[in-house]
């Protein structure tokens, strides 16, 4: 936290925020994960498709909206999360929390809605993308399931904490 | 080289315009005015970006080169135009009389007010991109060359519309909340993305791009798109950041003063 903080000392400030902290950093979280899809899956390692002929119109329309989401979700949360500083209202337990619920959140809606439901692309071409599909659902549950113990964790440290 | 015939009038005028603006700039700060340099820098970017898109040479085959220039003078130009406030620079400008006067009305006109409203502003520029990849259009302005060069100057001034009408920092009629430009900013992107995609299996009607050239283009207008985008986003971010920290100094200002001294 910067000591240069033009609100440190005042009443405001200084006042922690566990749920804000645990929002704004799954929206970064999120963010973050569908960068790593983009970056990693379709462009170095090309396994998704750019565009997959199997693709309905409704599916582009929501694969469309969901990436300029992405995009705008990266932007807010960044800046969410800077004035969460600002105010020395970051709880860091929470945050972390939030981070790992909010890629898991997203690794499983992509690999559920968008791969499977949706069909807007598949994992990887031209093999037996079953086992694929479980290690990519599987990776965004363990997400989730790490999240969830740093959300138990943090609950608890914060209720211990005197007030 | 693919330009119409607007190439050269909007080259020099990009040229003349990027000239004003750093005279105007200088004789700000000469009068004392706090103009920053970024500005400058930024509106001149923003001027070389719609230039190379109009007659710079362009990589790619021919619609991916038609994608590139699209995206400099239509979309990468206008929005570093738009952040540079070059209404605020002339109104600062221009001494009190007819000209100004005439200028803070046409700003302040019920029209400009509507065209400025974000979901119309989209609708313009999105909507335009949409009739020109989906109907015949593309065809015809590529038969008739001053469609063409129309079309070119449209697409420049949808661009700057929906650029002025998200970032809102120059003084225009109306004032529009931050949610609603976010929104608008949300559903543009979307439509543009979504457009892409459609244009990477099929190309505009009466066309026969090589498969090859229309995949490039079509990638190149997805993500080229979404850059731009992120650039607006940084902008309303920053503003929001800067509005809240105000707020929250005003009001930390005020509980510092005792409940008995108010």
């Amino acid at each position: 936290m910067s000591t240069s903080d033009p609100l440190a000392g005042t009443a405001a400030a200084r006042h922690p925020e566990p749920r804000r902290s645990l929002l704004v950093c799954a929206l970064v979280g999120a963010a973050v994960m569908a960068g790593v899809d983009e970056i990693v899956f379709h462009q170095l390692l090309h396994w998704h498709h750019f565009y997959d002929r199997s693709t309905s119109g409704v599916a582009l329309v929501s694969d469309g909206l969901l990436h300029t989401a992405e995009l705008l979700a990266l932007v807010a949360g960044l800046f969410l999360f800077a004035d969460l500083r600002r105010r020395g209202a970051l709880v860091p337990g929470h945050a972390w929390s939030g981070a790992f619920l909010g890629a898991g959140v997203f690794q499983v809606f992509d690999g559920i809605v968008d791969h499977k439901v949706l069909r807007v692309h598949q994992v990887r071409y031209g093999v037996d993308v079953t086992p694929y599909d479980w290690a990519w659902n599987l990776a965004g549950l363990a997400l989730l399931v790490i999240g969830g113990v740093l959300l138990a964790r943090a609950r608890r440290a914060g209720g211990r904490r005197p007030s | 080289m693919t330009t119409g015939p607007v190439a050269a009038p909007l080259t020099l005028a990009c040229v003349c315009a990027a000239v004003v603006y750093t005279v105007g700039a200088a004789r700000l700060r000469r009068r004392g005015d706090a103009w920053p340099w970024r500005r400058d820098c930024v509106f001149a970017a923003g001027c070389a970006a719609v230039v190379w898109g109009l007659a710079g040479p362009v990589p790619g085959g021919p619609f991916t080169a038609h994608t590139g220039r699209h995206l400099l003078t239509a979309m990468a130009g206008p929005a570093l135009l738009a952040v540079a406030r070059p209404l605020t620079l002339v109104l600062r400008l221009l001494p009190p009389g007819r000209p100004r006067r005439g200028l803070l009305r046409v700003a302040h006109s019920p029209a400009a007010g509507g065209l400025l409203f974000p979901p119309v502003a989209a609708a313009v520029d999105v909507g335009g991109l949409w009739l020109l990849y989906r109907t015949d259009l593309w065809e015809a302005a590529h038969r008739h060359a001053l469609l063409g060069g129309l079309l070119e100057l449209h697409m420049l001034l949808a661009g700057l519309l929906f650029a002025m009408a998200v970032c809102r920092l120059d003084p225009v009629r109306g004032r529009c909340g931050l949610p609603l430009r976010a929104v608008t900013l949300l559903a543009a992107g979307a439509a543009h993305a979504v457009l892409a995609k459609s244009l990477y299996l099929s190309g505009p009607p009466g066309t026969a791009f090589a498969a090859a050239d229309l995949r490039a283009g079509a990638q190149l207008m997805y993500y080229g798109g979404d850059a731009v985008e992120v650039f607006l986003a940084l902008v309303l971010a920053v503003q929001w950041y800067a509005a809240t920290g105000r707020r929250r100094a005003r009001q930390a200002a005020r509980d510092a003063v005792p409940a008995g001294a108010r």
